[in-house]
């Protein structure tokens, strides 16, 4: 240790430390251009300048590279040093009187101008490039020439191969010399440079060191091999250098890893198309023709734009914007995916609408499509708001883009419906490019010997193994299945577990191992022994607040008998040092001052546990969230702000008290109400993982809606799949099948239901853990096309009962027609359902298969065959299915006259009316939930607008409802086809066994809890709880009768109650009023 | 200090607020330093009482924010 | 409550009410950069409702 003083101060150093490094580490700031951290100092720029008294004379030294001594003194700070920099500010500012750096020193020294003969140079000859570039290991660069003509250039001044083009000389350069573009010019045959970030599509760079993006797990940056400099020179390790806890080694290698799995589950996803390829868009060369997942990144508040609507290439705010759909979809003429992409026409209009309303000055969106396909729940709705918001549709597919000469815009030429050939002039377009399948998933699927479909997708195994592959124990969810939104693949996936989990619930819990529990410690009554860990973050923290500082601050604060800080408290070895500090100073209260509860608290929780404390007996101080990481530049208020929120986390913990968590057994049954397809499929899910499993029926039957149909959309006989698994269901030991059965009562909440059940009179109560709403859909009994007067108007699923029945009287017919939408995307019934399209399809199919001669018409709103199914919409039009479009103003009229059967509607071609007579007119009919509010109320699950149930999460929760132990699949959910039935039935089962398994479940601690002496019975809270959780001790109970009293199962501690209480009977543990209050009182203690 | 610095008492849920204000620090966003934060489970939990509360310690606002 | 505090004597930008998603990071800055510059605006001595308790 080198003991020496500065400015007047005594400080300490390090043998071989430079005065700079010691100054800046006791807050003394020395100017400078030419030093870095990283590099060797070379004392070039000698703006560094400061005063040193050697003990006999003062003499001048450059602060970056003059070694410390024991006994020196140096100023920083007198007037001669000040003059010494002025001149030497000065007569940088004639050499490079343009750049801003030295204009700004030259400010501070109130110098405007310079007395020397002024130069036109941006290059103060600092050598840091040199440096770097040497540090590197390319040593491309170097100072060359002598006195004047000194500087710096490669070798005889030709682009050389020795610089790699890493941009570290531009990045160190203190003036903005150095530039990319000088770089590509001058100095490199290499190509460099820009590294396209893939989290934003391109449209920002990165760097060789990298988190994927700012949400990413883990969120560790990660180096990239293909860009780090040394994994090209083995020069740079500059990170290795500037990681405070050594984790970077250069020296890792991949390696393979085995693993011994009983199942694979492939959820590879999709690649987004690439339209370079297509010229006559222009996406490659013209930079406002970008695509749907680059707009994403626009509209996105992190992404290159911060969320801020404008064009790349001149960053002008759009007023205009186009979308182009099916880019790279529904397309065999271009490229070759001739599916349906599903998602393209929903993300389309919500990219519109959120353009408009990120838009300051009024957007105007179009949509150019060919067939609006808004098949998804609520998408419909959305759709109908967007045409009322003004976004235009317009269908039509557009043929060409082009520049506006001597602008950025860019004008299209297309065809309207009326066949009208018009140019329109845009500021941007985005292409609503599709999804497809990747090569690397077509590789992977070869490996493993897998079945693709014609668009190379994974094959699945049929409609009722929706996520089966076509080998066992392999299993297949979201895109790689086939194009499909968030909902469909969070049911796949859990489908996937489910079926992953019947092969190998043999094995469950053989792997896991058993924790060690610690005896909890009574601390009731105790005085409080508060122990406080400052964390630093390593630099996160400790490089802003003044952590020394907050900890000294934190051994000052009532009863607080411990502190300390560390470089990463959520590190094991902490975590460990924690817990033997907690037993040894016997502290009964934690307070981490580290980053933020919402990711840190459970670990240390876990941490008191661990030394036998109530994990309740801990609070977090956010001082990196919502302290150093905001005000970097406010280091004394962040430090200021840190102690604050140190003060407030010791106030409330030294309230907290021991909590305890409710222990819950939970019921190893299963109720599933509905024994249609997804009802059947969830039951099977369930019981073969070995629970016991109720199937209610309110029919005679099982089977539900599949009994009326035919075939599915590959073509698989319905019947004979849906015998097989009823006899399954039959079979299983583990399922019992109530039929004739309806719902009386039920009681309970999750892991404890009590359910009456009526059936054939007599009445039976089960007892669940949990209950699956599989209570399905049927279709609507049309009111319009002369349904019900003539016997020739028949519904889709009427069809599908004649097909089943093989009614010869089919093959004899000449003429049949079909109207899609029935009741279905009208303003009394606004949602799509969803499975129409295909079926008529292939219903048409059918008949055209029975009697090729036949004339069928489908007459249609838009065509909905999403995913693959569109291969079955152009098999129809190949086979001479003839589809007329109509408009809802202009719906078909169907007239009964001298016995003939006649449909009129206007040719959407010709802009004519046309009369069709035909032996058969089958209407599309809507799909209607089978509402049944009694059920909702009993199981305490909202419905929709439309009848539907609303599950937890429009996309991550689509099979579960935010009551706790309630599951949902099915067409009770939304309309869907089979596979989607049988996939939904499957991922209901999955999630239910997540509580299943568990066999005991905790509630949380910090739930609210009612004195009942001081209950008022009110019956506020009763009425005003989301989740039920108070209830009235009933009249005829022992203690308290008619008090209420929580129910901490169904608690989910949000407060609403205990705000609401009048009485102020109510408490919620872990954020009582004292604590809150005690966090208000010293909040502002300080001031 | 030249200017005042006042302090800002703010109730954030833990879900909402709360959660963006831990995004505000990932995303490194900077913002003035005159929040002090007290995390509650839900805006629910807010009583008229801790408003009155936090002015009458002192703090020169209160920011409740679900 | 706004009305309340404005009835006893407190400014209505002493308190602040607002809504946001744990996604809406910018919308946290922007509203705190807003509430603080409005507080910062009323400046006043604050401490006027703890002396009028206090006797």
């Amino acid at each position: 240790m080198i003991t020496f003083k500065l400015n007047g101060k005594t400080v300490q150093g390090e043998e071989g430390q430079f005065i700079i490094d010691v100054a800046e580490k006791n807050g003394v700031e020395i100017p400078t251009l030419c030093n870095h951290k990283a590099l060797d100092p070379a004392g070039m720029c000698r703006i560094c300048t400061v005063e040193l008294f050697d003990g006999r004379r003062t003499r001048f030294v450059t602060a970056c590279n003059y070694p410390i001594w024991e006994g020196m003194e140096v100023k920083t700070d007198t007037e001669t040093v000040h003059e010494g920099r002025k001149i030497i500010v000065e007569m940088l500012l004639s050499r490079c009187p343009n750049v801003p750096v030295i204009q700004k020193m030259a400010k501070d020294y109130g110098i405007e101008k310079s007395r020397f003969k002024a130069e036109d140079d941006t290059c103060i000859l600092c050598g840091l490039c040199v440096r770097v570039c040497e540090r590197m290991g390319a040593n491309a660069i170097m100072l060359t020439n002598r006195g004047l003509d000194l500087k710096v250039d490669t070798p005889f001044s030709i682009n050389t191969d020795a610089c790699i083009g890493c941009g570290a000389c531009a990045f160190i350069c203190p003036t903005g010399h150095i530039t990319w573009d000088k770089i590509k010019e001058n100095v490199t045959t290499q190509p460099g440079g820009f590294i396209p970030s893939e989290y934003d599509m391109g449209l920002k760079g990165r760097k060789p060191v990298y988190v994927p993006y700012a949400q990413a797990v883990p969120n560790t940056p990660a180096i990239d091999r293909d860009y780090c400099v040394h994994f090209k020179t083995g020069g740079c390790k500059i990170c290795a250098e500037y990681c405070g806890v050594d984790a970077i080694d250069h020296a890792m290698e991949d390696e393979i890893v085995e693993l011994n799995v009983g199942s694979i589950i492939l959820t590879t996803g999709f690649e987004p198309f690439d339209p370079s390829k297509f010229d006559s868009y222009g996406y490659a060369k013209l930079p406002n023709v970008i695509t749907s997942m680059e707009f994403e990144r626009i509209l996105s508040a992190s992404g290159p734009t911060m969320g801020h609507l404008a064009r790349m290439s001149d960053h002008k705010e759009p007023k205009k914007i186009a979308w182009f759909q099916c880019v790279g979809s529904r397309d065999l003429n271009r490229c070759d995916n001739s599916f349906c992409s599903s998602v393209c026409c929903m993300y389309a209009i919500k990219e519109a609408v959120i353009a408009k309303e990120h838009s300051k000055e009024p957007l105007d969106c179009a949509i150019f499509y060919m067939d609006m396909r808004t098949h998804g729940k609520e998408f419909e709705r959305f759709y109908n708001k967007a045409q009322h918001d003004g976004v235009r549709f317009i269908r039509s597919r557009v043929h060409t883009v082009e520049p506006v000469p001597g602008s950025d815009d860019l004008s299209i030429r297309y065809v309207t419906e009326a066949g009208e050939a018009k140019t329109e002039i845009f500021d941007m377009i985005v292409l609503s490019i599709g999804l497809q399948s990747s090569k690397d998933n077509i590789a992977l699927a070869a490996k493993l010997g897998l079945d693709l479909t014609a668009g190379n997708f994974c094959k699945t195994a049929s409609s009722f193994e929706p996520v089966a592959t076509s080998k066992e124990g392999i299993f297949v969810c979201g895109a790689f299945e086939g194009p499909k939104d968030i909902p469909q693949s969070v049911v796949e996936s859990s489908a996937a577990a489910s079926a992953a989990g019947e092969l190998l619930s043999a094995a469950r819990n053989t792997l896991t191992k058993k924790k060690e529990i610690v005896p909890e410690i009574n601390v009731v009554n105790e005085r409080p022994r508060i122990g406080v860990f400052v964390c630093n973050c390593g630099i996160n923290i400790g490089g802003v607040v003044d952590v020394p500082a907050v900890r000294d601050y934190a051994a000052s604060l009532p009863y607080v008998e411990f502190v300390a800080d560390n470089m990463y408290s959520c590190s094991q070895d902490t975590q460990d040092a924690m817990t033997q500090i907690i037993k040894q100073k016997n502290l009964n209260r934690v307070v981490v001052a580290a980053c933020t509860p919402k990711t840190h608290e459970p670990l240390f929780k876990e941490t008191l546990i661990n030394a036998g404390l109530n994990k309740y007996l801990f609070e977090m101080a956010n001082i990196r969230n919502h302290d150093s990481w905001v005000h970097k530049n406010n280091p004394e208020l962040a430090t200021q702000k840190a102690k604050d929120l140190v003060r407030m986390a010791v106030a409330k913990v030294g309230l907290m008290q021991p909590l305890k968590e409710a222990e819950l057994e939970v019921n190893q049954t299963a109720l599933v109400i509905g024994g249609g397809i997804s009802g059947m499929n969830a039951a099977k899910g369930i019981a073969k993982q070995g629970y016991k499993t109720h199937i209610i029926e309110k029919s005679g039957q099982l089977g539900g809606q599949a009994l009326s149909i035919h075939h599915t959309a590959r073509g698989e006989n319905v019947q004979d799949e849906l015998g097989r698994l009823v006899s399954e269901i039959e079979k299983n030991e583990n399922i019992v099948v109530h039929l004739n059965a309806t719902l009386q009562n039920v009681e309970g909440f999750v892991g404890n239901f009590k359910t009456t059940v009526s059936k054939n009179g007599g009445q039976d109560t089960i007892a669940h853990g949990i209950a699956v709403m599989a209570t399905g859909a049927s279709e609507f009994k049309p009111e319009e096309y002369q349904y019900g007067k003539d016997p020739r108007v028949i519904t889709g699923l009427e069809l599908d009962k004649k097909l089943i029945e093989n009614d010869a009287a089919l093959k004899k017919i000449s003429t049949a027609v079909f109207i899609q939408c029935v009741g279905s995307r009208e303003p009394s019934r606004p949602y799509c359902s969803r499975v129409c399209c295909t079926h008529s399809v292939l219903s048409a199919l059918e008949l055209k298969k029975k009697n090729p001669d036949m004339s069928v018409f489908i007459l249609y709103r838009d065509m909905r065959t999403y995913g693959e199914r569109e291969y079955l919409y152009k098999q129809a039009r190949e086979a001479g299915v003839i589809f007329v479009r109509y408009d809802i103003e202009n719906k078909p009229d169907v007239q009964i006259q001298k016995g003939k059967l006649l449909v009129n509607v206007i040719d959407h071609v010709l802009g004519r009316p046309m009369e069709l007579e035909t032996d058969l007119l089958v209407l599309a009919s809507a799909v209607v939930p089978n509402k049944d509010e009694t059920l909702a109320q009993f199981f305490k699950v909202p419905l929709n607008e439309d009848g539907f149930f609303v599950e937890k999460h429009a996309k991550l929760g689509p099979s579960e409802f935010a009551t706790d132990g309630v599951f949902l699949c099915g067409l009770a959910h939304y309309p869907k086809p089979i596979d989607e039935s049988v996939a939904q039935g499957r991922a209901a089962a999955s999630r239910a066994i997540t509580l299943l398994a568990q066999e005991k479940i905790h509630t949380s601690g910090e739930v609210a809890k009612i004195e009942p002496a001081v209950c008022s019975s009110c019956g506020v809270c009763v009425s005003i709880c989301p989740y039920s959780a108070p209830s009235f001790i009933p009249k005829e109970a022992r203690f308290f009768p008619g008090k209420a009293e929580v129910n901490p199962v169904l608690c989910k501690g949000c407060g609403l109650c205990v705000a609401s209480c009048r009485s102020g009977a109510i408490h919620l543990m872990g954020f009582d009023n004292d604590q809150i209050f005690s966090q208000i009182s010293v909040a502002m203690e300080a001031m | 200090m030249s200017e005042r610095e006042p302090k800002i008492l703010s109730f954030l849920c833990t879900w909402c607020s709360y959660g963006a204000a831990d995004l505000a620090g990932v995303s490194r966003m900077e913002y003035p330093p005159n929040i002090r934060v007290i995390r509650i489970p839900c805006t629910g939990r807010m009583s008229p009482k801790f408003i009155l509360a936090g002015l009458r310690q002192g703090a020169d606002a209160v920011w409740v924010s679900g | 409550m706004k009305n309340l505090l404005e009835h006893t004597g407190i400014e209505p930008g002493r308190l602040h009410f607002s809504w946001i998603s744990s996604a809406e990071s910018t919308k946290f800055v922007d509203v705190v950069k807003k509430i603080t510059e409005e507080v910062k605006a009323l400046a006043e001595t604050k401490k006027y409702v703890k002396t009028s308790t206090q006797g």
